[in-house]
């Protein structure tokens, strides 16, 4: 059974990657933060006595069940208010612009020295989330899945309920396309 | 479609995807300070409520030692309680056969006792009409002469 001490330290290492998991998924900052906040909470109630190793696979599972929620709610209300979808699809444009100049602002007025090389990295880190963020789905969570959360194939299979060669091909297939859409942005790893 | 990639070709995609997820990791440090500070509370809430479910738990456990101390030299697994159920009737199964070959051995014990009577009557010198008698029983409560 995990501690207090390794479930917090687990959270702690985990909630920045699955709030952004989250974002590239709904693109919504305020949804994100709600989804991963459920996550902890479900892993917590239902989960907080199993042992720390299992703690990684159940909770991007949860994650997973929980972005797919949101979906499902968001559908059932768009059902329901018909114009509702327009109206969010410019908000999620003008909220990931904001993300991004948000990152631009704050970091421009820490680091003066090296003001130029900066924004060229802040810009060139934007760049790839985007392109990370431009990935069908299911390729995306492959990815992430498989090398940010560094699990290994079995995991990743398990946690997106599909074979372990269809997570290689989601993967192979979010390389070759981020390799490619980097290589023509003129952006070297 | 079958994707098959040789060995090197797999390794560089791997080093590939661990630099664009080692820029990830660099991005998210650059996270907007509310969004780091709602993510903690998010993380200080999901761990009391673990706290609040430990102490249910140790609650419920502690109630229900409480209740099962008495049956507790004698518990096993509970999936076995109807085995035990069986076992327990055992000796109260055991009384009854006992009761009833008692009965039965006490009912044969008093035919004898009536049986022997009844032939000591019969092969006895004296008539049982003579019980009947009053003038036998006058002679019986009379004292010898002997004693005159």
């Amino acid at each position: 059974m995990a501690t207090e001490q390794e479930l917090s330290q687990f959270l702690k290492d985990v909630e920045k990657r699955a709030f952004k998991r989250a974002l590239y998924h709904v693109r919504d900052e305020e949804a994100a933060l709600d989804i991963v906040q459920d996550s902890m909470l479900k892993l917590a109630h239902h989960y907080g006595d199993k042992p720390p190793r299992e703690l990684p696979m159940l909770f991007q599972r949860i994650l997973s069940n929980c972005t797919l929620d949101w979906f499902r709610r968001q559908k059932t209300r768009n059902a329901v208010f018909s114009r509702m979808s327009d109206f969010e699809s410019d908000n999620d444009d003008a909220v990931d612009f904001d993300l991004l100049e948000t990152y631009a602002g704050n970091d421009h007025t820490q680091t003066m020295p090296s003001a130029e090389e900066h924004t060229q990295r802040v810009q060139t880190l934007q760049s790839i989330e985007k392109e990370v963020q431009e990935l069908p789905a299911r390729q995306r969570e492959a990815f992430l899945m498989r090398y940010w959360e560094e699990m290994d194939v079995a995991e990743t299979a398990a946690a997106m309920g599909c074979s372990e060669g269809s997570v290689k091909t989601h993967c192979f297939r979010a390389i070759q396309t981020l390799s490619k859409a980097l290589k023509a942005k003129g952006i070297e790893l | 479609m079958n994707i098959a990639a040789s060995p090197s070709a797999e390794q560089a995609a791997d080093r590939f995807a661990r630099r664009v997820t080692a820029r990830l990791s660099e991005n998210n440090r650059l996270l907007a300070y509310d969004i780091s500070e709602r993510l903690r509370a998010g993380r200080e809430r999901a761990l009391s409520e673990r706290r609040r479910e430990v102490s249910v738990q140790q609650r419920v456990t502690a109630a229900s030692v409480q209740q099962q101390g008495q049956t507790a030299s004698l518990g096993g697994p509970q999936h076995q309680g109807w085995w035990r159920a069986a076992l327990s009737a055992v000796p109260l199964i055991a009384l009854v056969i006992g009761f009833a070959v008692f009965i039965g051995s006490q009912e044969d014990f008093g035919t004898h006792e009536v049986a022997e009577v009844d032939t000591a009557l019969l092969t006895d010198d004296l008539p049982p009409s003579a019980y009947a008698d009053p003038g036998f029983l006058q002679f019986i409560k009379t004292p010898p002469v002997s004693s005159l």
